[in-house]
C-alpha cells in the first residue's frame, strides 16, 4: 500500500526536522539564559508539526478516497456496460477491487475482470495525489515551525500544551471505547428488536433460532432458557464451589497462615486465575465431565450427556475461587483490628472471633466481591462453549446439558450466515443483556466497596 | 491475702476445672482445629484441582512435543500439525496490542493521576474505566466485529484487527495499575523537581514517571498475558482461520495459540488430544515465563519510600 509507504515517510521526515531544528536552536543557544527555551523543545516543537497534520490530512485523504475511486471508475466508459440496479453494481465493483488488489483472484463476473485495470488505475492515480498531499502538508507544517526557532520563542510551553493534549486524547478513550460499545451493541440489537419484540425476546421460553421462519420469529427467540443456564451454571454451581473454597482459603491465607506459608501458598493459588479459560475448558471437557457424566449414570440416570452444567459450573467455580479470595481478603483486612483484639479479649477462641465478629463485619466487601465474582462468572465464555452444551433447557437438573447467554453469541457468529439475519443480530441483543446485567453487578459492587471502606475509615 | 478470699479463688479455680468446664473448653478447642483444617483443606483442594489439571495436560502432551510440534503450521493430519502458525499469530497480535494499549493506557494514567482536574467528566472517565476492566471479554469481541470489521472494513481473521480488539481489553488495567503505581511515588519528588524550576510536565516525564515505570510495566506485562490466554473475543472477530503457512503481516489471517488449542479440541481424530494438550503445555509456559517476569520486576525494582 502506497499510503503505508508515505506514514513512514512522514516519520522520517519528523526525524529529519527533529535533529535539523535541535541543529539550529544549538546555534541560539548561548547557555548565558537568553534562550526561553532549551534546543530539545524546538526540535520537538518542529517534529510534532511536521508530524500531526502530517497524520491528519493522511487520515482524512484515508475516508475520502474510496468515494473519489468509485467516482473514477464510474466515469470510465467500461462502466457503462454496468447492469443499472445498485446492488449488483456495488456487488461487480467490489469484486474488481479484489482482483485489483490480489492479482491471482477470480472472477465471478467477467465485467470485474475489465473494470479492475480503472480501479487500478483510480487507485494508484488518487494514492500518488495523496502521497503528495500528505507531503505538502507535512512540510509547510515543518517549515512553519522551523521559521519560529528563534531565541525568545516559547516552544516548551507549546509543546507542553501538545503534549497535554496528548494525555487527554489517551483518556478520552475510555470513554470512547465505552460508548463504541454501547452504540454498537444498541444498534445492532435495535435492528434485531424491529423483527422480534423485546417481551417475546426477554420473556418467550423457547430458543430455537435454528427453525426461525418468516413471520413468527419471536416464537423462536425466547431467551429465558438462556438467561436461566447462564444464572444456574454461572451464579449457582460456580458460586457453590467458589464462595466456601474462596473465603476459606482467605480466612486461613489472612488469619492462620504463618507469613512463609501466605508468601508461597498465595501466588499459588493466584495461579489458578491466571490460566486462561480455554485450558479450563478443554480440562472441564476431557475430564471433569466425563467424571460426572459416570456419576449420573451410576445414579441411574439414562444416557447423561457428556455436556452438562455442572461439569461446566464447577471447573468455572474452581477459576473464580483467586478471585473470591483475594476480594475477602481485602474485605477482611479492612476490618479495624480493634473489633478482633476485643473479642479475643473477652475470651473468645480464633475461630469464634472469625465467625461471630470478622466476617459479620466484612460482610457488605464479602458480599460486593461475591457481586463481581458473579459478573465474571457469566460473562466466561470459553469454559461453557467446550463443556455446557448448545440445547437451551429449562431444567434444574445439574447434569443436563444447558446453554449460557455467551455460547449462544458464539453460536450465532461463528458461522457462514449473512451478517443482517435475525440470527447474526440475536447475538448483539444477547450481548446487550449481558453488558447491562454485569454493569449493574460492577457498579452496585465497586460502590459497596467503597461505602463499606468508608465506614471504617 | 486473707482467707476468705483466698477460698473465694480456690473456689474459682474449683469452678473452672469442673468435668463440665473441662469438656467444654475441649469442645472449644477442637472446634478451633476444626476451622482451621477446613481453612487449610480448601486451599489445599484448589491446588489440587491445579495440579490434577497441570499433570493430565503434562501426561497428554509431553510426549507430542518435539521440534516439528514447535516448528509446523497447522494441518489436518495430528502428526503434521504444529503450533508455529499459531504462536506467530498471536505474536503479531500481541505486538499490536502492545504497542497501541501501552502508551495509550501510560498517558491515560499521567493525565488521570497528575493533571486531571476535578470535574464531573473525569469522574466519567474513571468510572468507566474501573467498568471496562470488568467488562465480559466476549463484548470486547461483539465491539470489534461491528467496528473494526463490519464498519471500518478491516481485514477479518487478521493480527491487527484482533490485536486492536485486545487492546481495548487491556488498556483499562494498563491505566489502573498505571495510576496505582503513579499515586505511589512520593509527592516529595514532585516538590524537589518543582522547586528547582522544572515545569509540571518536565516533573512528570523527567522524574515521576521511571519511578514509576517498574509498577507500569508489571501492569502491563499482567495485563498482555491476560491477553495472550484470551481466545472468546478472538473468536467474534472470525480468527479461527485454518493457517497452514504462518502469518507473513499483521493483516495476514492467522490463528492464534488459545484459538489453535480451541481448535484442535474440536476435532474428532483422537491424535488431536496430544497436539491441543502440547499447545497448551506451550501457552502455559509463555504466561509462567510472562509473569515470572513480572514477579522479577516487581521485586528486583520495587522501592519502599
Amino acid at each position: 500500500m502506497i499510503l503505508t509507504g508515505v506514514l513512514l515517510a512522514v516519520l522520517g521526515l519528523g526525524l529529519v526536522g527533529w535533529f535539523a531544528a535541535r541543529g539550529r536552536a544549538r546555534l541560539l543557544h548561548t547557555g548565558r539564559g537568553t534562550m526561553h527555551s532549551m534546543p530539545g523543545y524546538h526540535a520537538w516543537h518542529v517534529a510534532l508539526w511536521i508530524v500531526f497534520p502530517a497524520l491528519i490530512a493522511w487520515g482524512a485523504w484515508q475516508a475520502a478516497m474510496p468515494g473519489l475511486v468509485d467516482g473514477a471508475v464510474m466515469a470510465d466508459p467500461v462502466a457503462a456496460q454496468l447492469p443499472a440496479d445498485a446492488m449488483s453494481r456495488a456487488a461487480i465493483l467490489a469484486e474488481a477491487k479484489t482482483i485489483a488488489e490480489t492479482p491471482d483472484a477470480v472472477a465471478f463476473n467477467p465485467l470485474a475482470n475489465t473494470l479492475a485495470g480503472p480501479v487500478r488505475n483510480a487507485h494508484g492515480r488518487f494514492g500518488l495525489i495523496g502521497a503528495l498531499l500528505v507531503a505538502v502538508v507535512a512540510i509547510a507544517g515543518g517549515g512553519w515551525a522551523f521559521t519560529r526557532i528563534r531565541a525568545n520563542y516559547p516552544a516548551r510551553t507549546r509543546v507542553e500544551r501538545g503534549v497535554l493534549g496528548l494525555l487527554l486524547a489517551a483518556s478520552l478513550m475510555a470513554i470512547l471505547t465505552t460508548f463504541g460499545i454501547v452504540a454498537s451493541l444498541l444498534f445492532e440489537a435495535g435492528m434485531f428488536f424491529k423483527d422480534v419484540s423485546p417481551i417475546d425476546f426477554l420473556l418467550g421460553t423457547h430458543w430455537s433460532p435454528g427453525s426461525a421462519r418468516g413471520d413468527n420469529l419471536g416464537e423462536s427467540f425466547g431467551a429465558v432458557p438462556l438467561f436461566w443456564g447462564t444464572i444456574y451454571i454461572g451464579a449457582i454451581i460456580a458460586m457453590i464451589v467458589a464462595i466456601p473454597l474462596g473465603l476459606m482459603s482467605a480466612v486461613y491465607l489472612t488469619q492462620y497462615a504463618t507469613p512463609t506459608i501466605r508468601k508461597w501458598l498465595k501466588p499459588m493459588l493466584e495461579i489458578l486465575a491466571g490460566i486462561p479459560t480455554v485450558v479450563y475448558g478443554y480440562f472441564a471437557a476431557l475430564t471433569v465431565a466425563p467424571i460426572f457424566r459416570d456419576f449420573a449414570a451410576s445414579l441411574g440416570m439414562a444416557n447423561p450427556s457428556t455436556e452438562s452444567a455442572l461439569a461446566a459450573g464447577v471447573v468455572m467455580g474452581v477459576m473464580i475461587i483467586p478471585f473470591v479470595s483475594s476480594m475477602a481478603d481485602d474485605a477482611l483486612a479492612a476490618v479495624p483490628r480493634a473489633m478482633s483484639d476485643g473479642s479475643l479479649a473477652l475470651g473468645a477462641t480464633k475461630s469464634e472471633t472469625i465467625k461471630k465478629v470478622l466476617l459479620p463485619a466484612a460482610l457488605p466487601g464479602i458480599v460486593a466481591g461475591v457481586m463481581l465474582a458473579i459478573s465474571r462468572a457469566i460473562g466466561e465464555t470459553m469454559i461453557v462453549v467446550m463443556a455446557a452444551g448448545a440445547a437451551a433447557n429449562l431444567s434444574a437438573n445439574p447434569f443436563a446439558s444447558m446453554t449460557t447467554v455467551t455460547y449462544q453469541i458464539v453460536q450465532m457468529l461463528t458461522g457462514d450466515q449473512e451478517f443482517n439475519s435475525p440470527k447474526t443480530l440475536s447475538a448483539f441483543a444477547l450481548g446487550l443483556v449481558l453488558f447491562i446485567v454485569t454493569l449493574i453487578l460492577n457498579i452496585i459492587a465497586l460502590r459497596v466497596v467503597k461505602r463499606f471502606r468508608e465506614a471504617y475509615e | 491475702m486473707s482467707n476468705a478470699s483466698l477460698s473465694a479463688a480456690r473456689d474459682g479455680n474449683a469452678r473452672w476445672q469442673t468435668p463440665e468446664a473441662t469438656r467444654r473448653i475441649a469442645r472449644r478447642n477442637a472446634a478451633e482445629r476444626r476451622f482451621k483444617l477446613i481453612g487449610l483443606g480448601a486451599i489445599v483442594l484448589s491446588l489440587a484441582f491445579l495440579a490434577l489439571l497441570l499433570v493430565i495436560m503434562l501426561k497428554n502432551g509431553l510426549s507430542g512435543l518435539d521440534w516439528s510440534f514447535l516448528t509446523g503450521s497447522d494441518s489436518t493430519d495430528p502428526d503434521l500439525a504444529g503450533v508455529w502458525g499459531a504462536t506467530k499469530g498471536s505474536l503479531l497480535t500481541m505486538l499490536v496490542t502492545l504497542l497501541l494499549s501501552f502508551p495509550m493506557g501510560v498517558l491515560a494514567a499521567i493525565y488521570l493521576e497528575e493533571f486531571a482536574p476535578r470535574a464531573r467528566w473525569i469522574e466519567w472517565v474513571e468510572v468507566s474505566i474501573n467498568n471496562l476492566a470488568a467488562v465480559p471479554s466476549i463484548i470486547f469481541g461483539l465491539l470489534g466485529l461491528a467496528v473494526f470489521i463490519n464498519t471500518l472494513g478491516m481485514p477479518r481473521s487478521s493480527p491487527l484487527v484482533g490485536g486492536l480488539t485486545l487492546a481495548l481489553m487491556t488498556m483499562p488495567v494498563i491505566v489502573i495499575s498505571g495510576r496505582n503505581a503513579i499515586k505511589a511515588v512520593p509527592p516529595s519528588i514532585r516538590d524537589a523537581a518543582l522547586a528547582i524550576g522544572a515545569s509540571k510536565m518536565q516533573t512528570v516525564f523527567h522524574h515521576v514517571l521511571p519511578l514509576a515505570l517498574p509498577g507500569i510495566l508489571t501492569g502491563t506485562i499482567i495485563g498482555m498475558a491476560r491477553a495472550l490466554g484470551e481466545t472468546a473475543p478472538l473468536l467474534m472477530i472470525g480468527m479461527r482461520a485454518f493457517v497452514v503457512t504462518p502469518p507473513g503481516g499483521i493483516t495476514d489471517p492467522s490463528s492464534v495459540l488459545p484459538m489453535q488449542i480451541f481448535l484442535w479440541s474440536d476435532e474428532i481424530n483422537s491424535g488431536f488430544v496430544q497436539n491441543t494438550s502440547a499447545a497448551i503445555i506451550v501457552l502455559l509456559v509463555f504466561l509462567l515465563a510472562m509473569n515470572g517476569l513480572a514477579i522479577y520486576l516487581r521485586n528486583k525494582f520495587e522501592v519502599r519510600w
